[in-house]
């Protein structure tokens, strides 16, 4: 086989292998959309079928949840400039941007882990009744979630270090670590409006 | 410092800076909208309007924000038609499921008596 045949048929199965991975990331996130909406749909009937359960605006505080909620979406758009800067093979600036994606990961698992202390000081648990088994599963699998995506940044920040990445097939690791990141973001844009938001219309 | 970190990459032919660069104005412009529109939900919980006005308008401003950043954050626009479909298939069941789920589980579907004899 010709040089030219061979680079040929290498820059082919590497086309191939980056697009099974992103292929692979959209298969997942599909699946995960099934989880989490089976889960979100699990606390609004519970809500509906016992509204006397518990009264979540003695609990929810929704200028914290607002600032996590604006956290995350900032987190996203820094993941995206992350992801272009990759692309350009500018390594710096995909570090600057991947630093800020996880200190604002950081910043909204520790609104949540305040969010839970307050709760269960105000007296709710996972096992206090529908409300909080609902609630908490809900959240905490999306925290797990968040946590998993930090770790996640945090080693290919690292890896970045070692000199091993390239523009071209590191930026398709980078993207689908972005596309995980932004899914993570957009459960959080429904469970803010389903869970918090709706909670605090007068007379629904 | 490695000598790595002021090297810049070794960037494939195929990388365009300007459809790039592009994409930056996307970028800032999405967020910028994005963060708006969470304020505007933010307000919109505590005017006096009709319950189902707020629910409907916080839903659709929702629906918004989850697929402009499915469409431009997470690149969908810019892919294969392929991945729309695959993840377009579980978000179809996804949604599908909550639906049903809704509906089946109504309280004036559900046998409270059973639930409390259980």
């Amino acid at each position: 086989m010709s040089d030219s045949a061979t680079a040929s048929h290498d820059n082919g199965h590497h086309s191939l292998i980056e697009n099974n991975k992103k292929l692979l990331m959209w298969l997942f996130l599909g699946s995960d959309c099934m989880f989490f909406g089976t889960l979100i749909s699990t606390h609004l009937i519970y809500r509906k079928l016992y509204p006397d359960a518990n009264n979540p605006l003695e609990f929810f505080d929704l200028e914290l949840t607002s600032f996590s909620t604006f956290i995350l979406l900032m987190s996203s758009f820094l993941m995206a400039l992350a992801v272009s800067a990759m692309h350009k093979g500018q390594i710096k600036s995909f570090r600057r941007n991947v630093i800020g994606v996880i200190f604002f990961g950081l910043i909204f698992l520790g609104c949540q882990v305040y969010e839970f202390t307050h709760f269960v000081h105000a007296g709710l648990t996972i096992s206090t009744n529908t409300f909080g088994s609902t609630f908490f599963v809900m959240t905490g699998t999306h925290g797990c979630h968040v946590a998993i995506g930090v770790f996640w940044l945090i080693c290919m920040y690292f890896y970045s270090h070692t000199g091993k990445m390239d523009a071209h097939e590191s930026a398709v690791d980078v993207e689908v670590a972005g596309l995980y990141w932004h899914f993570v973001d957009i459960v959080w844009i429904v469970i803010f409006t389903a869970v918090y938001l709706i909670e605090y219309i007068p007379g629904k | 410092m490695s000598e790595a970190e002021y090297t810049p990459l070794p960037v494939s032919p195929d990388t365009n800076h300007s459809s790039e660069n592009e994409k930056y104005h996307t970028f800032v412009n999405l967020a910028l909208g994005l963060a708006a529109i969470t304020g505007i939900e933010l307000v919109l919980v505590y005017l006096p309007f009709n319950p189902i006005f707020i629910t409907t308008v916080l839903v659709a401003l929702s629906i918004f924000k989850f697929f402009a950043v499915i469409a431009w954050f997470m690149h969908l626009v810019y892919d294969k038609l392929l991945l729309t479909l695959v993840f377009g298939a579980g978000l179809s069941i996804a949604v599908g499921t909550v639906i049903a789920l809704m509906c089946v589980m109504s309280p004036s579907h559900v046998d409270f008596s059973a639930i409390e004899a259980f």
